[in-house]
This record gives structure tokens, C-alpha cells and sequence, in this order.
């Protein structure tokens, strides 16, 4: 089963809403990972993710996303204190190795933790964009601003399972030879049957006219509440963490000694951040219009 | 009267770095409003020609064109697919890489937008397009959640949304079950007929689309052999040796020493009726006497093995040891639907067996848990030795850049490409990747052969070497599973049919008897001759051998051995 996410029509307000309040939503999510280092505030914007996903019925999704985030977390939390001996408190000295000093600090280690929380947000944030707001509309967004880049997007978008499904069935080929062949020409293999993939692709597209480059003019369409409220929610939550950040809540710094401020500041913005995803979905309004898929 | 939609006058081209040219001196008219069907053994230059319609030959591929080709009134070495995909919609074989968007609803949209339509011209576009050919209800769908069926139809729509007054597809229902190619067919003969667009379309399986044609071109190495109706076609088929083109009924007629041929089923109880001769109908008493009386003789033997492969198995004393058995299989995906609800089946050693059913039915993944590649979630599978898989595209097979590293030198020779052992697999043809393929997975010595749809895209020639080579492993002691969709290669292939349907064995017997009484599960010549016979060379026996009178002399005789 893929790890990234792919996008199902569902009864949702987030589904329902249009792909570019939805990608804001995300996006502002996605953003709140990037600006802050708090791990309040982080846990609040991974809590608001997870529970935002559930909301929309992409929990399993959402879950996914985590399995795939948590490896390249650990790999940053484990490398973080190796590489970097800055800190004022020791916790292990490991000697020389290679010519230089392993010394692991609580700063370092910290650090480490928090950037991975970090990866951990942002990742399940596109998790979420990918599962909860269709990828056909959003692209045709950006087709409006560089038509051919969003185009080649799509495709990549649309080849990924696809060629998933090849390397899939290379391996269960190679499994059924008696004696199966080296990985290397199996990837090899691989990749000449992805351009083939992609040559039959670009023809297909060639007929469908592609080369003509024209451009549909964007047809006007009207909010619906469902378009309000998550737009709504994503201006507001970027509004809140891009002031928070000019006005420096939730600042941590790590070196020379661990310094995590942690006031009435930085819990009202982690609630914030933790809540205003959410209100999309609360009240009568947000089931009303949402269809049964 | 309307211009005429293609005119090509002496066009040849040849694909850049190929020894010889794909279409040499081909000269038609295709006028609107007319069904062609493009009829040739594999490598005959049909694909090619389609392509060059559509503006891909030479434009895509590169290579040299000569003569003239126009499309629509566009010269097809000054127009390319853009514009000519204006006056053209093209359909390939492969349903999966030809749907380009995430949905169905923006794969519809994305010609319209490539021309620059306004907005609500696209959306109005879209949805009676979708109506017309039967796609509204997936408009909602993500396109990798369809089937074969679902996605080739989409692939239409997408083709025909802006309304072109041409439809070329190259082989669009070799990918698709029995009923779903039917469907596809009858949707193009709809199209035809309500829309007046004129279609062309390429296709091994002649007996599917030929009831629908008003015209067949023939093409023999890249030349149009034969243009015609589809009767004199036949004709001309069936004086070809061998006559690969043939279809099943015409061939049964042709043994038989009928004229004129039938190009559809109805043709030819038409001619047998007008010859009072058959076949039996519903309201006719003697007639379903007559057509029990043979179908009967499938009936009685349905739980005897055949008398070859009883000799063979006590020749080989294996007649105790089954080869593969499969006992109460189920296959449960999580969260996901029932793909295997309790089968049991025993595979004798040199039994030879079509593995029938709807895509989706379960065929694959019986295989793949026959052969170890998935565990069955319940239920018990043994087998007697190795099994062998080959699965549906023979090129994941073929990894190395030389056919031997693959195959041997040995398997490179069983697959009849012997002093090619340095060839690259993918300068093969479909036909001999196959056959190479199948030469790969056999390098054990297995007690089980198991192949999943290799007929695929084969032409008749190849689909009997195919079949020889299978009757020679089931002869050697192997016991052989042909997942297909092909009626006529499993009957002439199996000793004995499962059909599968919804996860479950629906039918399990002799060919006589699965395939004699189905509708679309059926060969045509069962259909001719309502289960009576299911291939030409049997029906013609029995209608040589009820006299010159054919079928209506013999049935007295049937009729007294089914009172007897």
C-alpha cells in the first residue's frame, strides 16, 4: 500500500470546499510547521492535522502519512546530536572518531527532536493536501499561471501510481523466475519501461492536442459556505502564525543552552493553532450541502 | 455530398532506424458516416496507419512519409496531432496510460481547454458527452478506481468530446473481457449510427466487430491486401493460407462448403435457416430435441477425463497425485472487497485448463496464490512441485539486453528464436516476448503451468504456436491454467473450462458444456450452432456428416439418438 496519500472524493466540508481554500488550509498548517520550533505549538499543528483528517475521514490517510514522515524525523532527531556537538550540557562523550569529537549535548539532542516534530508536520500537512483536496482542480489553478508546468505536475501526479504498479509487477515477475534475476536489472528494466510509459503517455496527450496550448478562460463560481468557512480558517491561522512569529511567540533557542519559552503567550497560539482548523467543521452549517458519497 | 473524411494516394512511411517500410503504397477514401474495421495479422501495419491518421506517423515518431494523406482535408505531413486531433479522436490499445488526469470529469475537460473553449461550452460539452456514451455516472470517479471497460469508455469520450468527425482505435477491446468488448463495440456502432461519426477501428478479434462494419481493409506487410465488404472479405479471408483472418463462422461455412459466408452470427442462422437447415429455435420442439440430443454428449462425459489424458496419467502412474489443489480459498482484502470466496479446485498432471470469468472476477489472484506469489487469507493450497507464473505482460520477464541472458540458449531455442540469441528483447514482437517469456519461467521443470491472459493483442497465427507449445507441456506431464478471455483459444486449447464469477466457481466442465451454452461465454460456433459445435473444424464435421443437406438431413438421425 502507498504511503502518500491519493485523493478520494468524500462527504466532507473540506472535500466539498474548493481546492484553493483547501490547499490554504493546508498550506497555513504546513506553514506553522515552518515558522515555529515550539514543540507545543508543533504538537498543537501535528494535533490540529491529524484531527482535521479525521474530520474529513481521511484519518487512515493521515496515518499513512505519519508512517512515511516518522523515518526521515528519527534519521534527523539521531543525526542532529552526532553532527553537531554545540550545547552546554553533556550527556554522552563518545571520544574520537574519524579525527572528531562525538559529544552529545541536550541542546543537540533537542534540536534534533524538534526539527523532526518539524518534518513531521509539514509532511502530514501535504499528506492531508493530498488526500482531502482534489489534485485536478488545484492543478488547473496553476494552469492559469504556467500552463505546461502544471500539466507535466499532473502527469507526474498521475504516473506515480502507475509506475508503482509496474515496479510491483517487475518484482513479482522477477519472483516468478526460477532464477530471479539481480536488482539492478530489474530497476533497469524498470526504468525503460517508465519511458515507455511515459512516450505512450505524451502520445495520448498529443492527441488530445496538446501542442494547440490553448488556455480555457476561468469560469466564475460561487462561494459556497463550505468555500467560507475553510478559507476562513486558513487566513485566519495564517494570520495567527505569521503574527506570532513577527512578534516572537514560541521562540526557541537551543545553543549555547536550551531555552524554550513556554508562557500564557505561547499556549493561547498553540490552542489557537490547534482549534482553528477545526471550526470548518464544527456546527450544523458545516454538514448541511456536504453530499453522501 | 459530405468531403471525404481520409484520402491517402500511394502514402508509404517507414519509422526512423527500421529496415523496411511499416505502410507501403496505401491508397483509400474513408467517407463520413462509415464503420471500417482494420483487419491484419500483428506487425501488418495497422497500428501504424491509424497512428499516421492521427498525425503521430511522422510527426511523433519521426521516420520518412511519402505519397499523400490527408485527414479532414489536413495534409498529415503539414498538420500535426493537434491539429488534426480537431477532425480525428484516437483510442489505443492500453485503457491505463491514455487517461492522463486524476479525474473523469477533467480527463473530458482537458481537450476542450487544450482548444481554448469557453468555459461553459466545456461544461455543457462534458455532460453530453458523458450522457451520450454512457459515462455520467463515472464523471465523479478518480480514474485509477475504474475498470479496463470503464477506463477504454472514458478514453472514447475524452476522444469524441469536442465532436470529431472521425474515431480511429487500435485494438481497444483486447484488454477487456468478453462482455465489456461486446459493450465497447456496440457503444462504437451507437456512435456510428447516432452521430454519423465515421469509425475505424483495428482489432484481431474480427468475429466482435464485423456485425457492425460496412467495410474491412486487409493489410499484409504494410499493403492493403484486400478492401471490401465484409462478405467478400471473407471470401477473400477465407482463399488466404492459412486464413488467419477468417472468423469463426466463416470458417465453419467455408469448411463446410457454404456460400455465402457470414460476417455475424444472425447471418448465418439466417443461411442455415434459408437452407432448412437449422438452427434449432426456441419455439422449434425438434430443434431443442436436436440441440439437446449434442450438447448432451458434453453433458455425459463432464466428470470423465478425457481419454488421452487418462492414457497419459496412467502412463505416467501419477494418476493418484493431483498437481496443484486449492482448497476452500478465500482471498479478503482489508478494507477492501471479497476478490475469492471458497474455491477448491484439483489440477491433474496434463490437464489442461481455461480459467473463464468478467474481469475482476478473481482469475489473477487465484493464479498468483496458486503460484505462492499471495497467501490466501483462509483456506489451504497444494502443490506437487514447482509452479510456473506467467503473468500478463511478458516484458516484466525480459530484464537483460539480450534475449539469452534471459531465456538461455536452450529457452531462447524452445521459444522458435534460435540464431537471435543476442537480440534485444524489446526489438521482439509482442509475439516472441511472449513465447520468450513463457520459456523463461519454465527453466525448472514445473508440475504446474500457470498463465495469466496470454493471448493478449495475439493474432491467430501466434495464438496457435501458443497453444502448441502448451499442449506440448500438458503431453510432457505438466498440468496447465490459461487464464483468458479468448472463447475460441480456450476451446480449442482445454480439456476442461472453470468459469469464475464474483470469487466463486460458476461453471466447471468439459468446453461441450461451458462454453456450448453461454451467451457471451460462448464461441461463435456455439453460438452458429447453438452449442452443438464449438469450432469450425467440428461444425463442419457434423454438417458434412449429416450430407449435403447439412444440418436439416442429420436431425432425424439426432432426433432418434436423443429418444434412444
Amino acid at each position: 500500500m502507498s504511503l502518500v496519500p491519493v485523493y478520494r472524493s468524500r462527504p466532507s466540508t473540506l472535500h466539498a470546499a474548493r481546492a484553493g481554500a483547501g490547499a490554504s488550509l493546508c498550506g497555513a498548517l504546513a506553514l506553522t510547521g515552518a515558522l515555529y520550533l515550539h514543540p507545543l505549538i508543533l504538537s498543537a499543528a501535528l494535533g490540529a492535522i491529524v484531527l482535521t483528517g479525521v474530520l474529513a475521514g481521511v484519518g487512515r490517510e493521515i496515518g499513512r502519512s505519519l508512517r512515511f514522515a516518522l523515518p526521515f524525523a528519527l534519521l534527523i532527531a539521531v543525526i542532529n546530536p552526532l553532527v553537531y556537538p554545540e550545547g552546554d550540557t553533556l550527556l554522552f562523550r563518545g571520544g574520537e572518531v574519524l579525527g572528531r569529537e562525538i559529544d552529545i549535548t541536550l541542546e543537540a539532542t533537542a534540536a534534533g527532536i524538534f526539527n523532526g516534530l518539524r518534518v513531521i508536520v509539514i509532511v502530514t500537512a501535504f499528506g492531508l493536501l493530498s488526500a482531502a483536496v482534489d489534485p485536478d482542480e488545484l492543478l488547473r489553478m496553476f494552469r492559469r499561471v504556467s500552463y505546461r508546468s502544471a500539466l507535466t505536475a499532473t502527469l507526474a501526479t498521475r504516473l506515480v501510481p502507475v509506475l508503482a504498479r509496474d515496479a510491483g509487477r517487475m518484482s513479482d515477475a522477477a519472483r516468478c523466475r526460477p532464477h530471479p534475476p539481480g536488482r539492478l536489472a530489474v530497476a533497469r528494466a524498470a526504468l525503460a519501461g517508465a519511458l515507455d510509459r511515459a512516450v505512450d503517455v505524451a502520445a495520448a496527450l498529443e492527441v488530445r492536442g496538446y501542442s494547440l496550448g490553448g488556455r480555457t478562460r476561468r469560469r466564475s463560481r460561487a462561494w459556497s459556505r463550505h468555500d467560507w468557512r475553510v478559507a476562513g480558517a486558513a487566513v485566519a491561522l495564517g494570520v495567527v502564525a505569521v503574527a506570532g512569529a513577527l512578534a516572537g511567540v514560541g521562540s526557541v533557542e537551543p545553543y549555547p543552552t536550551l531555552q524554550v519559552e513556554t508562557g500564557s503567550t505561547e499556549v493561547i497560539l498553540s490552542a489557537l493553532v490547534l482549534v482553528l482548523p477545526l471550526t470548518p467543521f464544527a456546527g450544523r452549517a458545516a454538514r448541511l450541502g456536504v453530499a453522501r458519497g | 455530398m459530405a468531403e471525404t473524411l481520409v484520402v491517402a494516394e500511394g502514402f508509404g512511411y517507414r519509422y526512423p532506424e527500421a529496415g523496411r517500410a511499416s505502410l507501403r503504397d496505401i491508397s483509400l477514401r474513408i467517407e463520413p458516416g462509415t464503420f471500417t474495421v482494420l483487419a491484419g495479422v500483428s506487425g501488418s501495419g495497422k497500428s501504424t496507419l491509424l497512428r499516421a491518421f492521427s498525425g503521430l506517423v511522422p510527426h511523433f515518431h519521426g521516420g520518412e512519409a511519402s505519397g499523400e494523406l490527408s485527414v479532414g482535408g489536413l495534409d498529415v505531413r503539414e498538420h500535426g496531432p493537434g491539429e488534426l486531433a480537431a477532425v480525428c479522436g484516437t483510442v489505443f490499445q492500453e485503457p491505463e496510460t491514455q487517461v492522463v488526469m486524476g479525474g473523469v470529469r477533467a480527463e473530458l475537460e482537458l481537450p476542450l481547454e487544450h482548444r481554448g473553449e469557453p468555459a461553459g461550452s466545456v461544461a455543457r460539452a462534458v455532460e453530453e458527452t458523458a450522457l451520450a456514451l454512457g459515462v455520467a455516472h463515472l464523471l465523479d470517479r478518480r480514474t485509477d478506481t475504474l475498470s479496463g471497460g470503464e477506463l477504454q469508455r472514458v478514453a472514447i469520450a475524452a476522444a469524441m468530446v469536442h465532436d470529431p468527425p472521425l474515431l480511429v482505435l487500435d485494438e481497444p477491446t483486447s484488454q477487456l473481457d468478453p462482455v465489456a468488448g461486446d459493450e465497447l463495440v456496440w457503444q462504437l456502432r451507437r456512435l456510428n449510427e447516432d452521430w454519423g461519426t465515421a469509425v475505424v477501428v483495428a482489432e484481431h478479434r474480427l468475429e466482435r466487430c464485423l456485425p457492425a462494419a460496412d467495410r474491412v481493409i486487409a493489410m499484409v506487410d504494410g499493403r492493403i491486401a484486400c478492401d471490401a465488404a465484409p462478405g467478400e472479405f471473407l471470401d477473400w479471408a477465407a482463399a488466404q493460407v492459412p486464413p488467419a483472418l477468417a472468423t469463426p463462422a466463416a470458417r465453419l461455412f467455408s469448411l463446410a462448403g457454404l456460400r455465402p459466408l457470414p460476417a455475424s452470427v444472425k447471418e448465418a442462422h439466417a443461411a442455415l435457416r434459408a437452407r432448412g437447415s437449422g438452427p434449432p429455435t426456441a419455439g422449434d420442439p425438434d430443434d431443442v430435441v436436436l440441440n439437446r440430443a449434442l450438447r448432451g454428449k458434453g453433458r455425459h462425459h463432464s466428470h470423465e477425463r478425457p481419454g488421452k489424458l487418462r492414457s497419459l496419467l496412467r502412463r505416467n502412474g501419477r494418476d493418484t497425485q493431483p498437481a496443484l489443489v486449492l482448497k476452500e480459498v478465500w482471498h479478503e482484502v482489508e478494507d477492501g472487497p471479497t476478490i475469492l470466496r471458497g474455491i477448491s479446485l484439483r489440477l491433474e498432471p496434463g490437464e489442461r485448463v481455461a480459467l473463464m470469468g468478467r474481469n475482476g472476477a478473481g482469475k489473477s489472484t487465484m493464479l498468483r496464490i496458486a503460484k505462492g506469489l499471495e497467501e490466501p487469507t483462509r483456506g489451504k493450497v497444494e502443490r506437487a512441485g514447482e509452479v510456473a507464473l506467467l503473468l500478463q505482460n511478458p516484458g516484466d520477464y525480459l530484464v537483460h539486453g539480450h534475449a539469452v541472458e534471459d531465456a538461455g540458449v536452450a529457452g531462447v531455442a524452445a521459444a522458435g528464436l534460435a540464431g537471435r540469441e543476442e537480440a534485444n528483447p524489446r526489438d521482439l514482437s509482442g509475439g516472441e516476448r511472449q513465447r520468450l517469456a513463457l520459456e523463461v519461467v519454465l527453466g525448472g521443470e514445473p508440475a504446474v503451468v500457470l498463465l495469466d491472459e496470454p493471448t493478449r493483442g495475439m493474432d491467430r497465427i501466434h495464438k496457435d504456436g501458443l497453444a502448441a507449445r502448451i499442449r506440448q507441456l500438458a503431453e510432457g506431464g505438466a498440468a496447465v491454467m490459461v487464464a483468458t478471455h479468448d472463447t475460441e483459444f480456450a476451446a480449442s486449447l482445454a480439456d476442461r473450462i472453470v468459469l469464475l464469477g464474483q470469487g466463486v466457481v460458476i461453471a466447471d466442465g468439459p468446453p461441450r458444456e461451458v462454453l456450448g451454452g453461454g451467451r457471451h461465454f460462448s464461441t461463435e460456433v456455439a453460438r452458429v450452432t447453438n452449442g452443438a459445435a464449438l469450432l469450425p473444424d467440428e461444425g463442419a464435421e457434423i454438417m458434412l456428416g449429416e450430407g449435403s443437406d447439412a444440418l436439416s438431413a442429420g436431425r432425424s438421425t439426432h432426433r432418434a439418438e436423443a429418444q434412444r
